[in-house]
């Protein structure tokens, strides 16, 4: 059990800062202490919370809220698929489990120990989900309890959420593709968004930006251009060092 | 209870769903079963995409005012961005870029407009 908190460690201590700041984030938006509490426990995912946050601070309908909540969340598909080998011989309910609390970044850490430790079982898995999701809570919830204490510029706390963003585009990008998909959707975005005068133009140029990076990734692949300019690999997607700093040989 | 926390209570539990959803189903399908490749591929870009979005919305949109680009006049918010990119690229650590991205916003806020 220590051995595993002592690889969940880095990443439990990252979750502090911007617990915090989503704790009150969350207040200010009006949700008390035990509602935060629940909130980081069932949904539990630093995103979903932000825009929670700062959706209901704009007064957005519940529906926009839960739209865009499910394309921010949409990506989860494709962490959990990329996962799944690993899981194979368990049980539903264990699957069940897994997934309540699986997220960005203890995916993170448990895709590389099982790619690169034949002894990492599915239960040191979900035990790392279980104290990343401990800290997680527990920073909200202190969040949430110094929100009320002290007044916060909104529109700079706000920005943890646009930085932690940022952050996830630069872990993303695996070649000079992901690059130019970036700036497509930047432009997409900004017509959209400018066009339809709503969230809703987040959901346009995500699905229209994402479409034309699997188009051109398709086309360049077929024509023979896999090590190309665009497709060439600059960098590990999973963060090495960070990882192992956390107890990886 | 008030009615807002009831409001907020609902609005928890369908968020619950919705991302449980995402979460479970691919996991559930594939653990038995191999990936389509046209499903990875394309889903790939799905993050980049709508994290790109939101940071946009954040750095160039003023939503108050019914969803107008901005151009430059959020300079506080563009130097602090670049800043985090080098971070997060240097760094790797999530917690570093936002602290660091919050501090870049707070002092660039007392020069540039926010």
């Amino acid at each position: 059990m220590l051995e595993v908190l002592k690889i969940a460690l880095p990443l439990c201590l990252s979750y502090i800062p911007i617990g915090l700041a989503c704790g009150i984030l969350l207040n200010v938006a009006g949700f008390n202490v035990i509602l935060t509490g629940l909130v980081s426990i069932l949904v539990f995912s630093g995103g979903a919370q932000f825009l929670l946050a700062s959706m209901l601070t704009a007064n957005a309908p519940m529906h926009t809220v839960l739209i865009m909540l499910f394309f921010l969340e949409l990506r989860y598909a494709l962490l959990g698929s990329s996962i799944s080998q690993y899981l194979r011989n368990t049980s539903k309910k264990f699957l069940y489990i897994f997934a309540v609390s699986l997220n960005d970044e203890n995916y993170a850490v448990n895709y590389l120990k099982f790619a690169t430790d034949k002894s990492w079982t599915p239960k040191d898995a979900l035990m790392v989900e279980h104290y990343s999701l401990l800290f997680w809570t527990f920073a909200n919830i202190v969040g949430s309890l110094i929100g009320n204490l002290l007044s916060v510029d909104l529109a700079i706390v706000d920005y943890a959420l646009t930085a932690l963003f940022i952050y996830m585009i630069v872990m993303q990008v695996a070649n000079k593709l992901t690059i130019v998909v970036s700036f497509v959707a930047a432009v997409f975005a900004i017509i959209s968004m400018v066009v339809l005068k709503s969230t809703m133009g987040l959901v346009v140029s995500t699905l229209l930006a994402s479409f034309v990076g699997f188009a051109t990734e398709d086309y360049l692949v077929k024509h023979g251009k896999k090590r190309g300019f665009l497709l060439k690999k600059i960098k590990p997607k999973a963060s090495r060092r960070v990882i192992s700093k956390s107890g990886d040989n | 209870m008030t009615e807002k926390t009831m409001e907020h209570l609902l609005l928890i539990i369908l968020s619950m769903l919705v991302a449980f959803g995402p979460r479970f189903i691919p996991l559930r399908i594939f653990s038995t079963r191999d990936i389509p490749k046209w499903f990875n591929e394309w889903m790939k870009y799905v993050p980049v995409s709508l994290f790109t979005a939101l940071v946009v919305k954040d750095v160039f949109i003023d939503t108050g005012a019914g969803y107008v680009f901005t151009g430059i006049h959020n300079m506080a918010k563009i130097i602090a961005s670049l800043i985090v990119i080098a971070v997060a690229y240097r760094s790797r650590s999530m917690g570093l870029s936002v602290v660091l991205g919050l501090i870049a916003v707070t002092l660039l806020a007392m020069v540039f407009t926010v």
